[in-house]
């Protein structure tokens, strides 16, 4: 049996899909307890509640924010099942599956995969892209494997779940005049960086949120550690037997 | 050297932007691209390619090396070292294959050669227990020092 938690529906169209997902389910015979977060019980408290239960699956319905927030209740303790409702590419090619269907199914066969993610120390788990954005310029220091620092300043910086840091940044040189009469300067620089490590340790000038689905998971500074094969997610082409 | 970055995962190789300032050695199994700054050694199993922005000051050991940028240490390129017209090195090169457009600056050794490019007379002459190891050693190193004073 499954535990399904909805995430709370945005927009009615979301609510249809809900419906849609509860006769898919049915049909399939892979009917479980369905339960909705909401802001008095978020999706980790459910997902808590699931796992209390005895619930061996959780199946996350919903966006990134939510699959992530359920990925990081039920990691090492359970099965992660995902159906992804307006989420982003990245969701439905870990799952294998485009739409609700699709994605229903693949439960109903349970091949199961091990990904990797990435803790955000003390208990949060990067498992979705996560991103650091700030409209102004800010400092950044990295602390790679703990004996390599870059230091930068950036606009931009998104994290996986390998733990494969991009940094971008992009500003625009001084415009100056010469001679009174000419105006030099004003040149986009783009930057761009590309780090990998097992631990990573992000200090911000000023302090900014770490993000999924523009909504936060933690704060800087924060340590990241990558933590290989650690979640044991349902999708289509799962090659894991339990 | 002060740091040590340990390489455990493949990943995707390693890009040092031209806003980063980066010390310590980095390590990758990939490709490395630097085009900012780096104080400490840079290794790749693969290539090492130095941006026309970028500044090394540390060793450089890669299969394959392009240079437009500046370093200022010793060069390892195991199959082929390349310096671009920007490029400029301060530092001695050890590899097989070296290009050095018009325009590059080199100041330190080159060594270059390896065995099996030796002449068969002196292959032959290696096979003879007295004296052969100090003439095979000099006949596969060629050492040249360029503008030795310019830096």
């Amino acid at each position: 049996m499954y535990y399904y938690i909805l995430e709370a529906p945005s927009a009615r169209s979301v609510r249809q899909n809900y419906q849609k997902l509860r006769d898919i389910l049915t049909q399939l015979g892979i009917a479980g307890e369905v339960v909705s977060a909401s802001p008095a019980r978020t999706s980790t408290e459910l997902a808590e509640m699931g796992i209390g239960k005895g619930y061996s699956t959780i199946v996350a319905v919903g966006g990134d924010h939510h699959v992530n927030e359920v990925a990081t209740a039920v990691i090492g303790r359970a099965v992660l099942g995902i159906i992804p409702v307006n989420a982003s590419p990245l969701v439905t090619d870990i799952v294998g599956a485009t739409d609700i269907r699709d994605a229903a199914e693949a439960l109903k066969f349970r091949r199961l995969s091990l990904q990797s993610t990435v803790l955000v120390e003390p208990e949060t788990i990067i498992f979705l892209d996560s991103v650091i954005q700030t409209s102004r310029l800010a400092k950044i220091s990295l602390i790679l494997d703990n004996r390599v620092r870059a230091h930068a300043y950036f606009n931009r910086l998104t994290i996986n779940r390998f733990l494969e840091l991009r940094l971008e940044s992009l500003h625009v040189t001084e415009r100056r005049k010469v001679l009174g009469m000419f105006n030099v300067g004003g040149q986009p620089i783009r930057s761009e960086s590309y780090f990998h490590a097992r631990n990573v340790r992000i200090v911000t000038d000023p302090s900014l949120p770490l993000t999924v689905a523009d909504l936060p998971i933690a704060q800087s500074p924060i340590q990241l550690r990558l933590m290989p094969d650690s979640l044991k997610v349902i999708t289509k082409r799962g090659t894991v037997l339990e | 050297m002060k740091n040590q970055m340990t390489d455990t995962t493949s990943g995707p190789g390693t890009v040092v932007g031209v806003n980063v300032a980066l010390s310590g050695t980095l390590k990758d199994q990939n490709d490395i691209v630097v085009y900012g700054m780096v104080d400490g050694e840079v290794i790749s199993e693969k290539s090492v390619t130095v941006g026309q922005t970028a500044q090394v000051k540390g060793p450089v050991h890669g299969q394959s090396i392009t240079i437009s940028g500046t370093i200022r240490g010793a060069i390892d390129a195991s199959e082929k070292l390349e310096i671009l017209e920007t490029g400029k090195v301060y530092g001695s090169i050890t590899t097989k294959d070296l290009v050095i457009h018009s325009g590059a600056v080199l100041v330190g050794k080159v060594i270059m050669g390896a065995e099996e490019e030796l002449p068969a007379e002196e292959v032959a002459t290696e096979e003879k227990p007295e004296n052969s190891e100090t003439e095979s050693v000099e006949a596969a190193k060629e050492e040249t020092t360029l503008a030795p004073d310019e830096e």
